[in-house]
């Protein structure tokens, strides 16, 4: 045996005490600087309370509707694109704009229909709870399988969404997705399902953060995913509701 | 009567989103080998990597 071969042996060791990449792991923070399903749940609790004061500024002024949603998609994307570390200031002044935008929007559904307002925030709130009833009991299960398809489904509705537009600047649009006909309930439900299993790959995001110890900042980013899952859930309700009860 | 049983489940899911969530998943969910791994494996290995010689007393002397 070489006398060198205890070194080679300890240079190579997988330990971090010998090795210089020390740090590499989440799990070489300190306790109190990982992420906890604790604090992801509270700082839900404080991105849903600034959309509500949001939501109470957009009803009283809905001037401020198409500003404050132009704002939030801003936000939201650099959120998103930018890095997770830096959504503990962008996640709380989205959810703040988009409050205002949501409240904007309600309002204008709710001159039309009265009482959808509430009917929707009741509906996003109870998809919300018995989803995570679900999935923290294990009955939905996700999977990489289920995450592609459901990231899919997604895609595909945000590319419908994106030509729809388009199509509306020019004049046009895509025929029955908007109407108030079986095609186009059928169609609110399939994407109202979508969003809501999104809410489940949220859940799963924060339950495996948590589990690994990621850095706290993965609470607010996983705070900010919910928040943006339940904002467009709130709103396809809203759709379908006003297309059902438009018939 | 549209609005309080709309405010009531509105409330109560709340309220039961915020206490809930704070519980861990079950192990039916947690202990599954088909789960999605987003971070990798975080946890350090305690494995030293390297080969392994056998010392015999006459090697020592």
């Amino acid at each position: 045996m070489s006398k060198h071969s205890a070194l080679n042996t300890f240079g190579r060791s997988g330990n971090p005490a010998f090795t210089k990449n020390f740090g590499g792991s989440a799990y070489d923070l300190p306790l109190n600087q990982r992420m906890t399903l604790d604090g992801a749940v509270n700082k839900t609790g404080i991105l849903l309370g600034l959309c509500f004061t949001g939501a109470f500024v957009g009803w009283n002024m809905p001037t401020l509707t198409m500003p404050a949603w132009i704002i939030g998609i801003i936000l939201g994307f650099v959120t998103i694109f930018r890095s997770p570390a830096k959504s503990g200031s962008t996640a709380p002044l989205y959810a703040l704009s988009q409050g205002i935008f949501l409240g904007g929007i309600t309002l204008f559904f709710e001159a039309q229909f009265p009482g959808i307002a509430i009917q929707a925030i009741g509906l996003t709130f109870g998809i919300l709870a018995s989803l995570l009833f679900c999935y923290k009991s294990g009955l939905i299960k996700p999977t990489e399988n289920f995450r592609l398809m459901i990231f899919s489904a997604t895609m595909g509705i945000a590319l419908l969404y994106f030509i729809s537009i388009m199509i509306g600047l020019f004049g046009g649009g895509i025929p029955l997705i908007h109407s108030n006909g079986l095609f186009g309930i059928g169609f609110s439900l399939f994407v109202v399902s979508i969003a809501a299993l999104n809410l489940v790959l949220d859940f799963d995001f924060i339950e495996e953060g948590a589990e690994k110890g990621m850095p706290k900042y993965m609470e607010w980013y996983g705070a900010f995913a919910l928040m943006v899952t339940l904002i467009w859930l709130y709103l396809e309700i809203l759709r379908l509701l006003a297309k059902m009860r438009s018939r | 009567m549209n609005t309080i049983i709309f405010g009531a489940l509105a409330v109560i899911s709340l309220f039961i989103f915020l206490n809930l969530g704070k519980v861990k998943a079950s192990r039916k969910q947690l202990n599954r080998n088909n789960r999605i791994n987003r971070f990798g494996n975080q946890e350090s290995s305690n494995i030293i990597e390297g080969e392994s010689t056998e010392i015999k007393n006459q090697d020592k002397q």
